[in-house]
């Protein structure tokens, strides 16, 4: 884990402008069996470290690849450089935001390596379990992924503070044939927030959702393709998490607020059935840690959660320093950077649709004719709200019971106008945090929801 | 410490620790960084960054670690880590290192970056748009010039060297009435001079057409089968997931591609040709060297819808005993057709054109459903206006077989060389 040897430096900054120092690093696992065989064995260690200024608006930013004194001394200087030769060509002048508070907030967790032996005979015991067991997949493969995020923050009007952000997964996936010969494919993850020993110590563990995953496979293998229109659909968890962050999410970041995106003229307007609260929570849901808690941003803001919706309205905005100023709010942590190399950009925490009061079995059974759509491989979303999520694991409802698993189909939508169609939720909430956010740079993010009776758009052929 | 020196040294520490198998790849790197918001220069950044990535082998056991610390003590940790990693993998002989391919340096695009000269370009488009195109908004905008120099080398005694820069410019695009707002846009293009106003570059312009004409979509009701005119960064996203699908290492590995006993054999419309050329002069980077160490060559993928080879890399090759393919890059030439896009257009009774597929990779069977964004309804020959919550479904592979035709128009960006390809009996679907 990174040692503290660039506090020295802050008396380096610059007077007049606000400015971040940061030392991070990245690190990451992987070992791959495809069929058995080992096509990836490999891990990577990246270290370095940054300064940001603000210049009134005109912004420097420089990294360099060592974590030293002496490179932390170099990038302050190039990042001051910088602010002031693009002030130049920029016509921004504006007020730096106030600060919203000094302080240091302390380590919050620790980093635990495991050697690449481990996760290789943990991989190779799950794929072993995998083989034995299911002799007629077509295909398997077994992933681990790893990677962790550590950074040392030192700022001019903010908090300091050491923030680590572990996480380790391992991918399941498995092919089979229909009888026609045509491949189909399923795929969990499993694991979260910590360390190898937090979540695969007993490789045991594993096989009860393997199980489950084969025979949701088996099932895909009779499937039939979705009938295409506007149809009643139960949204599992995981879909519901993806909506919140694709199609919403992404709206309500300041930055795309400024560049025109929905939420602008919604603000305080109902953009959803009052059965929806949305929340990007900072660290801590429901009293128990959220799935990637972040305790501070890479602009020394002490992370809060922010209500995005509450009761079908829209409330607010996650920001950066600046933008919050700009909309007259309260900066809350989220302006982060994935590598020593990446300036801090507005990007989402934990975001989550808040639990109803509704069994899944209730949802199910108000339905006569529609889906129960239970994974998303992907999703992407637009300013307007325009949303597409990708969905590997669904079933028909028929009468208010489960009928055949659905092919691989998409739903889309336009978020405001399908979150006013929410009628029944679900009162539990289950969250994902293997994936990446991509918006010019990949974050970490958890995603979460509950189940939610609505209307969508189902693709077909 | 130097390239050079640092690619001595880990030789030194690698034959210390008598390993007399491996190979490894080090760059160092410089970006700078001009960000635009909103139409307003924001951000300059600069990165100076190194990565080292060493690959070990001890029998026929394998493993790699990397890292960008690009010291003594960072340098014995990657060995160290590769080495542990190379002792706690299985046998497999089927990885491996290319024969000795010599030594070779590679010069890319240029060198030293002509800085104040971009900001005077990035200027004047962004002048320029604001007067041509008073809708678009730019909503985010980078331009960046990269500088590398790297260094790879094995022990069957390949030794490839590359220096080079290019400049890049990307937007990211909406267009206002006041009222509406569209959806986003994105297009870049690589370069190696600032010769000309980056607005008459790639396909900018029609991207900043087609956002101006895409405020007042409309919704399509109902679905029917029909023509889908790939835009060329729309076609080369279908041409990469098809490859994906059909001829990567993953999918022969496991045996579940369907293309897996078709080399030889038509599996795409005659009008198709399919080739990586690293060389083709459009190309700014074009790849040099392979990861296994092969030097990159030109290779034809699909030959007038003909599958010539898979694309496998020197482990698949082995593992799956087909040759192997010495070009890992994404150097996408597609040989364009005999039609103009006008005349492609005109031969359409009902499609759509799509600028940009939002959807997420196909499974196997190459099915694919998602959302035509971006993108305009054809009737009877003629574009007609924008269609917003609109869905595309087919398959990959019977989409490629049933290509209409291909435009003579290319779309060069620097990095790719891709027509306009139109294919039929597409499910588009509206509400």
């Amino acid at each position: 884990m990174l040692q503290d040897i660039i506090g020295s430096q802050t008396g380096l900054f610059a007077d007049g402008v606000q400015t971040v120092l940061r030392g991070h690093e990245n690190r990451s696992r992987r070992v791959v069996l495809l069929k058995g065989n080992l096509v990836q064995n490999s891990r990577s260690d990246s270290a370095g470290i940054n300064a940001r200024v603000n210049n009134h608006g005109t912004f420097g930013f420089a990294s360099i690849a060592e974590y030293t004194p002496e490179a932390a001394e170099k990038v302050i200087r190039a990042a001051t450089e910088n602010a002031i030769a693009l002030g130049k060509h920029s016509g921004r002048n504006l007020p730096l935001p106030v600060s919203a508070g000094t302080g240091t907030v302390p380590l919050n967790a620790k980093i635990v390596d495991a050697e690449q032996k481990e996760l290789i005979e943990m991989c190779k015991t799950v794929d072993g379990y995998i083989e034995k067991k299911y002799p007629d997949l077509t295909s398997r493969t077994v992933v681990y992924y790893e990677d962790s995020q550590d950074r040392i923050v030192y700022t001019s009007d903010a908090y300091n503070g050491h923030l680590v952000t572990p996480r380790c997964y391992v991918f399941v996936m498995m092919s089979a044939e229909t009888k026609d010969g045509v491949p189909v494919e399923l795929f969990k993850a499993f694991g979260g927030f910590g360390s190898f020993y937090d979540h695969f110590s007993d490789p045991e563990k594993l096989y009860p959702g393997i199980d489950e995953l084969y025979k949701k496979l088996m099932d895909k293998k009779e499937g039939v393709y979705a009938e295409a229109g506007y149809k009643t659909v139960v949204l599992g968890s995981m879909m519901g998490g993806m909506l919140a962050h694709e199609a919403v999410g992404h709206t309500v970041e300041a930055d795309l607020v400024r560049g025109g995106s929905v939420a602008g003229p919604n603000l305080n307007k109902r953009v959803a059935s009052d059965l929806v609260t949305m929340v990007d929570f900072a660290h801590t849901y429901n009293g128990t840690p959220a799935a990637l808690p972040v305790f501070l941003d890479d602009e020394g803001t002490r992370a809060e959660d922010v209500v995005l919706i509450r009761d079908g309205i829209l409330t607010g905005y996650m920001n950066d320093r600046e933008s919050a100023a700009e909309y007259g709010m309260t900066p809350a942590g989220n302006a982060r950077g994935w590598t020593f190399a990446d300036e801090p950009i507005i990007r989402m925490r934990n975001t989550c649709i808040l639990p109803g009061k509704n069994t899944v079995e209730e949802l199910i059974a108000s339905v006569d004719d529609g889906y129960y759509l239970i994974d998303s491989g992907n999703g992407q979303a637009d300013l307007t709200g325009e949303f597409m999520f990708g969905v590997t694991c669904g079933y028909e409802i028929k009468n208010g019971k489960l009928g055949k698993a659905l092919l691989d189909t998409t739903v889309t939508g336009i978020a405001f106008e399908m979150l006013k169609t929410v009628d029944m939720v679900s009162d539990k909430v289950e969250w994902s945090s293997s994936g990446f956010c991509g918006k010019k740079q990949p974050m970490a993010v958890g995603m979460g929801g509950p189940h939610m009776r609505c209307k969508i758009t189902i693709g077909g052929r | 410490m130097e390239l050079k020196q640092a690619a001595d040294f880990l030789d030194g520490i690698l034959r210390e620790q008598k390993i007399e198998k491996y190979g490894f790849f080090l760059n160092q790197s410089e970006k700078q960084e001009l960000n635009i918001e909103n139409g307003e220069f924001k951000l300059l950044r600069t990165v100076f960054n190194n990565n080292t990535s060493v690959n070990v082998f001890l029998g026929t056991k394998t493993g790699s670690a990397g890292g960008n610390a690009m010291t003594e003590e960072g340098l014995r940790k990657v060995v160290e880590e590769a080495k542990a990693a190379a002792e706690s993998a299985s046998e497999d002989p089927c990885h491996d290192i290319a024969p000795g391919q010599g030594k070779e340096l590679y010069r890319r695009g240029i060198y030293e970056p002509d800085m104040e000269k971009f900001i005077e370009r990035i200027r004047e488009f962004l002048d320029t748009v604001a007067k041509e195109y008073p809708e678009v908004r730019i909503m985010a905008s980078i331009g960046s010039f990269d500088r590398w120099h790297w260094l790879s080398r094995n022990t069957n005694g390949t030794e490839f060297e590359g220096i080079g820069g290019q400049y890049h410019f990307s937007i990211e695009i909406c267009a206002s009435d006041g009222e509406r707002t569209t959806g986003l846009d994105y297009t870049g293009i690589a370069m190696k001079t600032l010769d000309q106003p980056l607005i008459e570059l790639g396909d900018i312009r029609r991207h900043l057409e087609d956002i101006r004409r895409s405020i007042h979509p409309e919704t399509l009701e109902g679905k029917f089968e029909g023509t889908l005119i790939l835009t060329p960064g729309c076609a080369a996203n279908f041409i990469f997931m098809t490859l994906s699908n059909y001829i990567c290492d993953g999918v022969i590995i496991n045996g579940t591609s369907q293309w897996l006993d078709k080399v030889g054999e038509q599996v795409a419309h005659e009008k198709l040709t399919i080739t990586l050329d690293p060389y083709d002069e459009r190309i700014v980077s074009g790849e040099c060297g392979t990861a296994s160490g092969f030097r990159s060559e030109k290779v034809t993928l699909i030959e007038k819808g003909v599958l010539k080879t898979h694309w496998l890399s020197l482990y698949g090759a082995n593992k799956t005993g087909r040759p192997v393919v010495k070009n890992t890059g994404s150097d996408l030439v597609v040989t364009p057709g005999d039609k103009t896009l006008e005349e492609l257009i005109a031969s359409v009774d009902k499609g759509l054109i799509i600028g940009y597929y939002s959807g997420g990779q196909p499974g196997t069977n190459g099915e694919f459903s998602g959302v035509a964004k971006n993108s305009f309804l054809i009737e009877n020959g003629k574009i007609k206006g924008a269609v917003t919550e609109t869905m595309v479904n087919g398959n990959l592979g019977e989409a490629f077989r049933k290509i209409r035709g291909i435009s003579r128009e290319v779309l060069c960006d620097g990095g790719s060389v891709v027509p306009y390809i139109a294919v039929d009996g597409i499910v588009i679907s509206g509400k």
